[in-house]
């Protein structure tokens, strides 16, 4: 097992996968703090397009560059000497924009693939691209070696799996040959193991223009034929994005709550994530009811189960300190159902979590237990908790 | 704060979006339950991978479909895709075996497990086809029908796809039908949004900001917020500081029946902690989005079956901003 301390001193980059909601941009962001904690320069990216991270960190705005949590905020959190800590929020339509400048041969290039209708939608308006853009954009952090660390905050479940595929996915496409068809009609059509192909695809692409009507394909081939003369730009990339991410200098950390959904979601992405060969080093079950006294709740409020007569001591005991106007009994009661009930939230957020933890102990990967927080984490204080929770004493789950 | 114009349920579809792990299906479930009590013939229709409100009714997902009920008065889908691709163009082609023969094709596969958008659409177009079927009396088939959306952000991307493809493809079906899709989302009085939310702090700022970009990016309607979860008042009116009190008994009190007083005081700090969390962030909530709340109740167990479901059915009920 590779502890999560020495994933943030050795480790290039750290995704956080997860359901939504179960704090990923928190996690992440309190991992990147760390990182700085321990003397290193660390980036967080948030890839959700919600704007939780700025409001973490305490900045008004995220960009899609980079941007300093200021020193004298970092030195009152401990970190000293040379850590240095980063955000930023992925901004994908820039990110696809800059990707074309760089891959794109010639300025004509370029021009009619930004122009062109289709490539305007993919990049600017359709679910998806953000997956796309984001991998280019860890690539490019980590290429550069600005940074030490650059902590991955991703998308909701159903979404991260299309983040650790598009690359892969955009290889696929590129390579496909309904892609070659429309880009290299006449290459295709002379080369005589295609013509079998091409006679059934033609007939698809008369389907699909039924229905897309006319233009649409033409739109389309004009698109791809450009994004052709980059595709070799975009094939080397997607490999190595690939190779960076399964690579020994990342690491995949699972985050989950003690919701059914957020634990549901966690087993299922396991599943997808082991099936991938994607290196999972541990979990993190965030917002977890502890106990006042950090040991076990008791099995029974009250021990005994005479529930009337601890009614009765507590009320006048309430009574001896409050007065004799006091409505002992109502508090007594209340006091109880208090107890009681968050004793059993206490036991259930285990019971719920016990599986993934057995799961994470049997692959000899770490599980860490983030006590809930008094309030929520909207501040780098509340950053720091966190962060202490993970790193300090850690809670073992 | 202006009022809606229109009852909850006399929309023809309701779309439930909100933060991860708002309770946004379990909401969905809810509405659909207590339209089905009002007589109204529901559809709730889930996108995610695996759909999880049969089992909510107690049913099996094997159960769910468009020609079952899982509940008196309840049907549900589960939206896939392909599916509803293979669906669309067996319409389009005057057949099933077309369609599988273009979609079984490598090329076209490979085409469309890359290409962005048309997930969104298709799933969009399946709502709307199911909006659009009737009964051999020409009533609609369904009364209303529910959609349990994907998360905020890519929620609201989801409601843009039809506009985009508008824009995008020039001629033809695909235009005309995503127009169709783009207007029964863009109809006040047929459509609405509803934004499910928690009174915690990111969760409030998120609903926010939701609701704002919808004002200003996306047409449809939003005309009212729930906000789930939200825990009860939990000590009696007289005592609002139980927890301060409970600190100050000496220390033996209670011994061998229940945990020392510290303990009793700290687990009542949690509770007053999340209540008084809950009413700030009802308020930032009203402020921030200027639409009237439906409030729903935390059910400390989770919403785990059908009596749950009865029980969030009940709040929503209870709750006079409901009705217009």
């Amino acid at each position: 097992m590779t502890a999560l301390g020495q994933l943030v001193e050795t480790r290039r980059i750290l995704a956080c996968v997860g359901a939504g909601g179960v704090g990923k941009t928190t996690v992440a962001a309190a991992v990147a703090l760390e990182a700085a904690r321990r003397g290193r320069r660390a980036v967080v990216i948030t890839i959700d397009p919600a704007r939780r991270l700025a409001d973490a960190l305490g900045v008004d705005h995220l960009e899609n560059e980079p941007r300093a949590i200021p020193a004298d905020r970092l030195t009152e959190l401990g970190v000293a000497g040379d850590g240095e800590l980063f955000a930023m929020m992925l901004d994908m339509k820039r990110t696809f924009d800059e990707m074309v400048d760089r891959f794109a041969p010639d300025p004509e290039s370029r021009d009619r693939i930004l122009e062109n209708p289709i490539y305007h939608h993919v990049s600017d308006a359709l679910a998806g691209s953000a997956e796309y853009s984001a991998m280019e954009k860890v690539y490019e952090l980590c290429e550069t070696e600005t940074f030490d660390l650059i902590v991955v905050d991703t998308p909701p479940s159903q979404h991260a799996l299309d983040f650790l595929d598009a690359p892969q996915r955009l290889v696929e496409f590129l390579d496909s040959r309904i892609v070659q068809l429309l880009v290299h009609p006449a290459f295709a059509a002379g080369r005589f193991g295609f013509k079998l192909f091409q006679r059934g695809a033609h007939r698809v692409m008369q389907m699909i223009e039924r229905v897309s009507g006319a233009g649409f394909l033409e739109d389309l081939s004009d698109f791809l034929m450009a994004f052709d003369a980059m595709s070799e730009g975009f094939r080397d990339r997607a490999r190595q994005v690939r190779a960076l991410l399964t690579g020994p200098t990342s690491g995949f950390v699972l985050v989950s709550g003690p919701g059914q959904r957020a634990i549901d979601d966690a087993r299922l992405f396991l599943d997808r994530l082991e099936g991938t060969g994607v290196p999972v080093e541990g979990l993190v079950l965030n917002r977890m009811r502890t106990w006042p006294d950090g040991g076990d709740p008791p099995e029974r409020v009250p021990a005994d189960g005479d529930r009337e007569a601890a009614v009765a001591v507590l009320a006048a005991a309430l009574r001896e300190v409050e007065g004799q106007d006091f409505p002992a009994e109502d508090a007594a009661e209340a006091a109880l159902d208090a107890v009681a009930g968050y004793a059993s939230a206490v036991r259930r957020d285990r019971e719920a979590c016990r599986g993934l933890v057995e799961r994470a102990e049997r692959a000899n990967r770490f599980a860490l237990r983030v006590p809930e927080l008094p309030s929520d984490v909207h501040d780098l204080e509340g950053l720091a908790r966190v962060a202490g929770a993970l790193f300090e004493s850690p809670a073992r789950a | 704060m202006s009022a809606p114009e229109h009852g909850l349920l006399e929309r023809r579809l309701i779309i439930i979006t909100g933060k991860g792990g708002t309770g946004k299906t379990s909401v969905s479930a809810a509405l659909a339950l207590l339209a089905a009590r009002r007589g109204l013939r529901v559809c709730v229709a889930e996108m995610a991978l695996e759909s999880r409100i049969p089992a909510l009714f107690g049913s099996s997902e094997a159960a769910a479909g468009e020609d079952h009920e899982i509940h008196p008065g309840v049907t549900a889908v589960r939206i896939e895709p392909y599916a509803a691709l293979a669906e669309y163009l067996g319409l389009q082609f005057g057949g099933r075996r077309v369609a599988e023969w273009v979609l079984g094709n490598q090329a076209f596969r490979q085409l469309m497990d890359a290409a962005p958008g048309w997930r969104e659409l298709i799933t969009l177009g399946k709502v709307w086809h199911l909006e659009q079927m009737e009964r051999a009396d020409g009533t609609p088939r369904w009364d209303l029908l529910i959609v349990d959306a994907p998360a905020t952000g890519h929620g609201l991307t989801f409601l843009d796809v039809p506009r985009v493809a508008v824009a995008a493809v020039r001629v033809g079906p695909l235009r005309r039908h995503a127009s169709w899709v783009e207007e029964m989302i863009e109809d006040k009085r047929r459509t609405i949004l509803l934004p499910v939310a928690l009174a915690e702090e990111l969760p409030a700022r998120e609903t926010t900001e939701l609701v704002e970009r919808v004002r200003r990016d996306v047409g449809v309607a939003v005309d009212r917020v729930v906000v789930n979860a939200v825990s009860p008042a939990p000590f009696p009116e007289q005592v609002p500081d139980l927890d301060v009190r409970l600190a100050r008994l000496p220390a033996d009190t209670g011994q061998g029946r229940l945990p020392p007083p510290a303990t009793l005081a700290a687990c009542a700090r949690h509770l007053r902690e999340r209540r008084e969390l809950n009413v700030r962030h009802l308020e930032t909530i009203a402020e921030g989005t200027s639409l009237p709340m439906i409030t729903l109740p935390l059910l400390p167990e989770g919403v785990l079956d059908v009596d749950d479901l009865a029980r969030l059915a009940d709040a929503f009920e209870a709750d006079p901003r409901l009705a217009a």
